[in-house]
């Protein structure tokens, strides 16, 4: 993975140029270090064709930005891979804590519970529950999977303030910025560990600055912390701050590039991502 | 008014699911409120028609019905109107965003809000007549009513119907105040809403008025004396249980959200948060069984006396009165308690379609549909639980004289007092019921 500080815009050189991928879609040589693997996944709704035989691979510690037009298939990807619906055919695997585990398989409950214990969501809305406080917010995966409320709330205070939020644990969304709202749905995606954060349109609901900040905090909470992470967007700057870029067309990968590394004004390669959210 | 027109006929046609959900609630909401007021009032004017030496007793217990229902028919219809309201309140901000003049706006909330009321209004006409004939076969006054003695008439009708498109509309442009000013209509919660001194004060008066009022209550003294007393000691405490009733529920709440724990935490947390996020729709949303419950205890209370006067009765017109009260006890109740229903179950589904984006998130972030289901129930539930219960020690206060020698001598009226109780929750637990479906249909979507 490479470090992209999210303010640089993406070089022109690097847009539509494939790059050589330590792994490629469709390859059918799998990569080792895959935390979340689709083989030919399919899906269709009625006669409509939303996935038509998708690969990919999702590394540990790697960020993908899934991109595409309004009706590419980007959406129903993301859900497929998260486990929010089956898909018609096709393999999904999650490498998780407990070893390899099949995704496409696993009934609606199961499902609940893997997407529950080993997977993070950040919504476009942020979609916190207006009557918790920002630490009850943050704690409500641990809670909904039996944590003891006094840890969990520990936990999810800890996230608060890697995010820049102490001190607001009390308050309430209404009570929030747009962008604070946004850092607290980063942190209730994060407080579960997962192996797998999937962020549909992030930064859709935010202004560029505010977007910045947030993009930021997403990717370090994630990647700098060992985890990996697939953000569904229609932002060039969001996606070219990720490592790789997946482009759907008609339900199909059709082009993926690697972004580059970014740099600063002194031409040294800029690390955005460090190690001290890593628990 | 012709684009008002135009527009709102076509936002009307051309909604999606949630949105035919979300037209249809006010409509059924209003046709309940509809029917139910016409059957009361139909049924309350023949007592009036009624001639003789109990006459003024009559007319005083159709008083004390009317009085008793009125307040959840009243809330039903605000909720109706609130329903109404929500929905269009979206379409209209952003028509106002992309310039819409005030005039159309207001044109479109008059016109859209008083369309769906007309409707239910319409729906409301024809359940009352349909009603007539069954209600018809009760017996008052030593005689069948007859579907002809509950219908109200065309002209209480009339007046009926267009009281409540008056009360629609104008409730629409009193909320239509936000969006005219504010387009972007940003929602924010503040802390919840604490006692003020002004209300405390206000308690203690109605308390004190509601309490002298019941040492004039004595069993010996003349029946219309006693009504009398009866209705002035129910509306004040009544008055007491709407100023107390959202204070009280957020006291419970806050307990409840510090002590939150154990295997259903979240769900626990979450139930207790909603309530003590808006104490007052919380108390709204089961005000209605506040009602019933009080009624309830006064029912219980009042079959009892029943029987006891019955012993001693001697003439046939006290006899008559006597069957008369109990049959006016249960119909009231019965009335109540769908009213009730009606409200918890539009204002569910409609609290739901609200609120579909969040309980699509977290389902998706993992959360079991019957999680969201056990708060959403919790959150009804546990203040139903201490409405019901204070609202029936609150009665049986209230009438202390009557309750204590009823104790004594017909112990039976507390097994109808704790049925009838049982009966107002299980009513409200079946209408949650009825609203999971479109929980998991909401939750579920992709």
């Amino acid at each position: 993975m490479h470090s992209s500080p999210f303010p640089s815009p993406l070089p022109p050189s690097s847009v539509g140029s494939p790059s050589v991928l330590p792994w490629s879609v469709g390859s059918s040589s799998a990569n080792p270090s895959a935390v979340l693997t689709a083989q030919s996944v399919t899906k269709s709704y009625g006669p409509t064709v939303a996935l038509a035989g998708v690969a990919l691979q999702i590394g540990a510690a790697e960020s993908v930005a899934v991109m595409g037009a309004s009706g590419s298939g980007k959406t129903t990807l993301l859900h497929c891979l998260a486990g929010i619906i089956a898909p018609d055919a096709g393999a999904i695997t999650l490498l998780g804590p407990d070893g390899p585990q099949r995704v496409d398989t696993l009934g609606p409950e199961g499902r609940s519970r893997l997407r529950r214990q080993h997977y993070g969501f950040v919504f476009q809305q942020g979609l916190l529950l207006p009557e918790l406080t920002a630490v009850e917010n943050v704690a409500l995966p641990l809670l909904l999977d039996g944590t003891d409320r006094r840890r969990a709330e520990a936990e999810a205070a800890h996230w608060l303030a890697v995010l820049g939020l102490a001190g607001l644990e009390a308050r309430r969304p209404g009570q929030l910025s747009g962008g604070q709202q946004q850092r607290v749905a980063v942190a209730r995606a994060q407080v579960g560990a997962p192996s797998v954060v999937f962020a549909d349109e992030p930064t859709g609901a935010l202004d560029s600055r505010t977007s910045e900040q947030v993009m930021t905090a997403l990717l370090e909470t994630t990647t700098g912390a060992g985890r990996s992470l697939v953000v569904v967007t229609h932002d060039e700057r969001v996606a070219a701050s990720c490592d790789r870029i997946l482009e759907l067309r008609d339900g199909l990968v059709v082009h993926e590039r690697a972004t580059l590394p970014q740099q600063d004004a002194h031409g040294q390669q800029v690390l955005v991502r460090g190690q001290q959210v890593a628990r | 008014m012709r684009t008002a027109t135009r527009l709102s006929f076509l936002l009307l046609r051309r909604g999606g699911d949630a949105s035919r959900m979300s037209l249809a609630l006010p409509v059924v909401a209003f046709a309940v409120v509809t029917a139910l007021a016409l059957t009361v009032l139909g049924g309350a004017r023949f007592f009036f028609t009624i001639e003789g030496m109990d006459a003024p007793i009559y007319q005083a217990l159709a008083a004390l019905a009317v009085t008793l229902l009125l307040i959840p028919l009243l809330t039903l219809c605000g909720s109706a109107a609130r329903l109404s309201a929500r929905r269009r309140d979206q379409h209209l901000s952003t028509l106002r965003l992309l310039g819409a003049p005030t005039r159309t706006i207001t044109s479109m909330t008059v016109l859209e809000s008083t369309v769906l009321a007309a409707v239910g209004t319409g729906l409301g006409i024809v359940g009352h007549v349909a009603l007539a004939p069954l209600l018809g076969l009760l017996t008052f006054h030593g005689e069948q009513l007859g579907a002809g003695n509950i219908l109200l008439g065309v002209g209480g009708t009339l007046a009926c119907a267009v009281g409540l498109l008056v009360m629609a509309a104008a409730s629409a442009v009193i909320g239509l105040r936000g969006v005219v000013v504010s387009p972007l209509g940003v929602r924010t919660r503040s802390e919840a809403p604490r006692m003020s001194w002004a209300r405390a004060v206000a308690v203690v008066v109605a308390l004190g008025a509601g309490l002298l009022a019941s040492q004039a209550l004595r069993i010996d003294q003349g029946t219309v004396a006693l009504v009398s007393g009866i209705v002035v000691a129910f509306g004040l405490t009544m008055a007491v249980l709407n100023l107390v009733g959202p204070w009280v529920l957020g006291l419970v709440a806050r307990v409840q959200v510090r002590r939150a724990g154990g295997r259903l935490v979240a769900e626990r947390l979450l139930a207790a948060r909603t309530v003590l996020d808006a104490p007052k729709a919380a108390w709204r949303q089961v005000s209605g069984v506040a009602l019933t419950s009080f009624v309830a205890v006064f029912a219980g209370v009042g079959v009892a006396v029943t029987n006891v006067m019955a012993a001693g009765a001697a003439s046939t017109e006290e006899d008559l009165l006597l069957v008369d009260l109990r049959t006016g006890i249960v119909l009231t109740l019965v009335i109540s308690f769908v009213t009730v229903a009606a409200s918890v179950a539009v204002n569910q589904a409609s609290d739901i379609l609200d609120r579909r984006e969040l309980f699509t998130s977290l389902e998706r972030m993992g959360m079991s549909l019957e999680s969201m289901d056990r708060a959403r129930r919790r959150a009804v539930l546990s203040p139903l639980r201490v409405v019901a219960v204070g609202s029936a020690a609150a009665a049986g206060l209230l009438v202390l004289p009557l309750t204590g020698m009823v104790l004594l001598t017909d112990p039976l009226s507390l097994v109808i007092i704790v049925a009838l109780l049982a009966a107002g929750i299980g009513v409200v637990w079946l209408a949650l019921r009825a609203t999971s479906p479109l929980l998991t249909r909401v939750a579920s979507r992709v």
